[in-house]
Parts: structure tokens; C-alpha cells; sequence
């Protein structure tokens, strides 16, 4: 079986190919700040590196979020149009999830204005605390992990591509036109709305 | 030809199959007007995030309109730009994946190329042409001596033609989208209200700001005074202030370059006062004028994907690292 996965949400792109439960190709790079342009060509690059088609590819996993909702829309983008076009099973995954694959504890990501998105995992993957959009606070399970530099400790993401996919091998796929980002934030637009919705009644 | 197109610069999802520049095989557009009607105009992130929620199913239902297959179509087109950045890498990434998986030609259209060439759906270029492109983002008369060559000859130096309809009609309490509203109220109006004629030169250039200045300053102080803005009124008088001086600009180009071919491209193409009088003065000046009909006006792929097969033609063709981008000039 060859899997394809594709995470643009965070701080760095990662691409990879798995063949039969091995990593055959793996870009994973802080330079996820021209991310519109890059994806295509590291794409592109990992089938010729492969010597596979995309057509060889039996599932795709791909972030879905939280995390920068360009970045998000870049990469499942993609993924969605492959998984459409091609007929190919496709399986959304969580940012924080694969950012805590190294290593147990709370993924963070900073969302700004002292909030952030974070998810908590044991070493097998399980969720111990659902990925959630909330203020920062240090209530969390330690260790924290952290593209994004913070006042208070963090250890980089280490991640483990392999356990994520063992992990949702056998997830139920999803229908490419259905899958959605999953942002954990409405926009400001939607929240003013409906802060002034509320008002009014 | 066919060729598959993909439009999400703004806020329609629209996806095209069109053959040899000129033939529309089939087009699904899916406007997301009446969420952005919600917040009085379009909020870029929430059309961004509907974009990647309906580009796939919008692409595969203009495959299933055309009775085709992927396979069969020998090119993509995307809108580059200019747009909102968001919406526009939607319908990009889509189009560039596309390519990719088909290892067929990408083909990157200008918004405003593919507004002219909406045109070449209903009759066959005639060049030299002047275009007059009005919408909700553009104000612009550009000279093409020939298939995808773009002279600009000048802009608006402010706010786009639309943009100021959509914010007159906000000051007279018409909702969003006010543009089609104001041009439907002016109808029932009189020129009655003592508005400029903005930027009344000799440049092929615009402005409307000040003009939209003026008639809030004029409705504020009227409203001071405890006088009703007669709304019918005040849409003649600033209706017949920006077609007056839309009309005289266009008319000077096509009398300075010597051209009798004249397009009107954009969502402000379907304004029936611009029409109306634009008409008359074709008429008097013998000048071949050539409106699009009302559903290519508005934003959608089926223009994108006239305009890519001369793009094409040009040699047009993109690389895996396309970007898109929010402001760039017609070339």
C-alpha cells in the first residue's frame, strides 16, 4: 500500500510517500512562508524522486488543522482535487496530532492575542485532551510542543509521519467534497455577527 | 480545444469548459452573495473558506454538465489575479494539481483579460478595440491592436466604479449588493442634486471618491437640516455623473486611437444607464458596440477560459510554482 501525506498548516511543510509501512520520501521543512508556491514543486519532486505516479497512491492523509488557515486551505486543496480526480481514499489528520508524534504531551500553536490552538496526546497517539482554540493557560500537560516561540518552555516538534499513518490506517475515508479545514475559530466577521445577534435579543 | 477554467477571485466559485476560445461547453458558477449580503460586503476569509468547500463538486459538475472527462480536456486555465489572495490559491492550487496529475498545460489568466474576452463567447473579437471594464474592483480603458495584447491607457485613480456604487447605496440605505439597486432607482429619479463631474481631464484616468464624498457630505447635511434624501434622486444625479464622465473618457479614446470596436466588460457592464447612453453615443460616433449579455457580466470561469486559449496562443503557459497575486497589471 503507498500512502501520500501532506501537512501545510504548521510552521513547516511536510510531504511524504510511505511504501508497504516504510518512509520513502520525506520532506519536512521549516519554509512553510511561500507555501502557494512551494507545495506544487516538492510535490512534484517526491513522485519523480519515487519514480511513482500519483495515480500509484492508495490513500491520501492529509491536515485538515488547526493552524494558519492559508496554510490549511493550500495543502488540503490539493489533497481534495488528487482525492476527487483520481478516486483515491482520503483521511483528514490533526496538525497537533502530528506535532505531539515525537513526543507525548500538549501541541501548541500560537493563535495570538494569548490564545492558542492545543491538543493533548499520549505516546500512542490517544487524545487526552481534544484539540481545542482557548486562551494559554499552564494547566496543560507538560511537555508543551512548539513550532512558535514562547515565553515559557517548549521542545520543537520531532515528528513521527510512520506513527501518525499506522495510527489512522484504517480511519473510514471521507468524501473529498465534504472534507472541510477544520479552523476551531470562526472569523472575526462571524463572531461580530453573532456577538451583535446575541445583543440585540 | 478544451479547456477546463477555475475563477475564485473574488466571491464566485465557477469552474468552465470551454473549446477553441469561443464555445462554452458547459459552466457551473456558485455565488456566495447571500452570505456576504450578511455583513454588507464580501469578508475575504469567509469566502475563502467557502471556496475550498465547493471547489472540487463545483469542477465535477461542469465536467458532468459537458458530459467529459477529465481526461479529455487538453488544458487548465486558473485566475492569477487580480483578486482577494485567499479565494484566488483556492481555485489556483486546484488548477495547478489539476495540471500536475494530467501533465497537461497551465494557463494563468488576467481577472480583467478574461472580462473582455467574456465578450468572445457571444461574437468574435473585432480588433483594434477599446475595452471599458467596470466592476466592483476595476475602472479601466485598455487598447488591444490584436488577440491578448493589452494597452492601458488609464484607471481609476481611487476607488473601482462598483466599489463606490456599493457604498453611494449605502449612504441612501440601499443593501447590499446596492450597484443593480441605485442604477434601478435612478430610473424613477431626477437629476436633481448638485454632485461634480469627478476628474473631468483630459487623461483617460478616474476617480470616484471624491464624488462618493460628495454625495455623503450632501446627504449628511440634508439630513441636518432635517431634510429626506429623496433616494430616486440622489441615484439619477450621481448615476448620471459617473456614466457622463465614463462615456466622455471612452468616447475620446476610440476618437484619439482611431478604433470603432468597443467592448464594456464587467459586472458595471450590466448598468442599464451606462448601456443606454453609451449606445447612443456608438451610434452617433459610428462605433460597433459590443455589450456581453447579463450572465457573463458578473464573475465566472467560461470568460477565463475564452481568454486562456489565446493566452495559450501567446505562449501563456505556467510552472507548478504559480503564484497568485492580488494586484497586478494587465501585460
Amino acid at each position: 500500500m503507498k500512502y501520500l501525506f501532506i501537512d501545510s498548516a504548521t510552521a513547516n511543510l511536510v510531504v511524504a510517500i510511505i511504501d508497504n509501512g516504510k518512509l520513502i520520501y520525506f520532506y519536512n521543512n521549516n519554509d512553510n512562508h511561500d507555501i502557494s508556491t512551494k507545495m506544487m514543486p516538492v510535490l512534484s519532486l517526491a513522485f519523480n524522486k519515487t519514480s511513482l505516479k500519483v495515480n500509484d497512491i492508495d490513500k491520501i492523509f492529509v491536515v485538515v488543522g488547526p493552524g494558519s488557515f492559508t496554510g490549511i486551505r493550500v495543502g488540503l486543496t490539493v489533497a481534495k482535487t488528487i482525492a476527487y480526480a483520481l478516486n483515491i481514499p482520503i483521511v483528514p489528520i490533526s496538525s497537533l496530532e502530528v506535532m505531539a508524534s515525537g513526543n507525548a504531551g500538549t501541541a501548541l500553536i500560537n493563535a495570538r492575542r494569548g490564545y492558542v490552538f492545543a491538543g493533548t496526546y499520549d505516546s500512542e497517539l490517544n487524545v487526552l485532551k481534544a484539540d481545542s482554540y482557548m486562551p494559554m493557560n499552564h494547566d496543560l500537560n507538560k511537555p508543551y510542543i512548539s513550532y512558535d516561540d514562547f515565553d515559557f518552555e517548549c521542545i520543537k516538534p520531532d515528528i513521527d509521519i510512520l506513527k501518525v499513518v499506522k495510527k489512522h490506517e484504517n480511519d473510514l475515508a471521507v468524501n473529498p467534497h465534504a472534507l472541510k479545514p477544520k479552523y476551531l475559530k470562526m472569523t472575526e466577521a462571524e463572531e461580530n455577527f453573532l456577538k451583535h445577534d446575541r445583543e440585540s435579543n | 480545444m478544451y479547456i477546463l477554467a477555475i475563477e475564485t477571485s473574488c466571491d464566485e466559485t465557477s469552474a468552465s469548459i470551454i473549446k477553441d476560445g469561443c464555445e462554452e461547453i458547459s459552466s457551473v458558477i456558485l455565488s456566495q452573495m447571500n452570505t456576504h449580503a450578511n455583513y454588507g460586503g464580501v469578508v475575504p476569509e469567509i469566502a475563502s473558506r467557502m471556496h475550498i468547500e465547493n471547489i472540487t463538486m463545483v469542477i465535477d459538475e461542469a465536467l458532468k454538465k459537458a458530459k467529459m472527462k477529465m481526461e479529455d480536456i487538453d488544458a487548465f486555465a486558473v485566475t492569477y489575479g487580480p483578486g482577494l489572495i485567499g479565494s484566488l490559491l483556492v481555485g489556483l492550487m486546484a488548477a495547478k494539481t489539476l495540471s500536475f496529475i494530467y501533465q497537461k498545460p497551465l494557463i494563468p489568466v488576467h481577472h480583467i483579460a478574461g472580462h473582455i474576452y467574456a465578450n468572445n463567447l457571444v461574437k468574435r473579437l473585432e480588433f483594434p478595440l477599446i475595452a471599458l471594464v467596470v466592476s466592483g474592483g476595476h475602472t479601466e480603458l485598455i487598447y488591444m491592436k490584436e488577440d491578448y495584447s493589452f494597452e492601458k491607457l488609464g484607471g481609476t485613480l481611487d476607488d473601482a466604479v462598483g466599489e463606490a456604487y456599493d457604498k453611494v447605496a449605502r449612504v441612501i440605505n440601499v443593501p447590499y449588493p446596492g450597484g443593480p439597486l441605485v442604477d434601478k432607482l435612478a430610473f424613477d429619479g431626477q437629476d436633481t442634486y448638485d454632485l461634480p463631474l469627478p476628474l473631468n481631464d483630459n487623461s483617460y484616468n478616474f476617480s470616484f471618491s471624491g464624488l462618493k464624498s460628495a454625495v455623503i457630505n450632501l446627504a449628511h447635511n440634508e439630513r441636518q437640516r432635517g431634510n429626506e434624501i429623496i433616494k430616486e434622486n440622489m441615484a439619477a444625479s450621481f448615476q448620471n455623473r459617473v456614466v457622463e464622465i465614463l462615456v466622455k473618457k471612452t468616447m475620446k479614446a476610440l476618437k484619439d486611437y482611431d478604433v470603432k470596436n468597443l467592448i464594456v466588460a464587467g459586472g458595471v457592464a450590466a448598468n442599464k444607464g451606462l448601456r443606454t447612453v453609451l449606445k447612443e453615443a456608438c451610434e452617433k460616433a459610428d462605433v460597433n458596440l459590443i455589450v456581453p449579455e447579463m450572465k457573463y457580466c458578473t464573475d465566472n470561469a467560461a470568460m477565463i477560459g475564452a481568454a486562456a486559449y489565446y493566452a495559450y496562443k501567446r505562449g501563456d503557459i505556467a510552472d507548478l510554482n504559480l503564484n497568485a497575486k492580488a494586484v497586478d497589471s494587465l501585460r
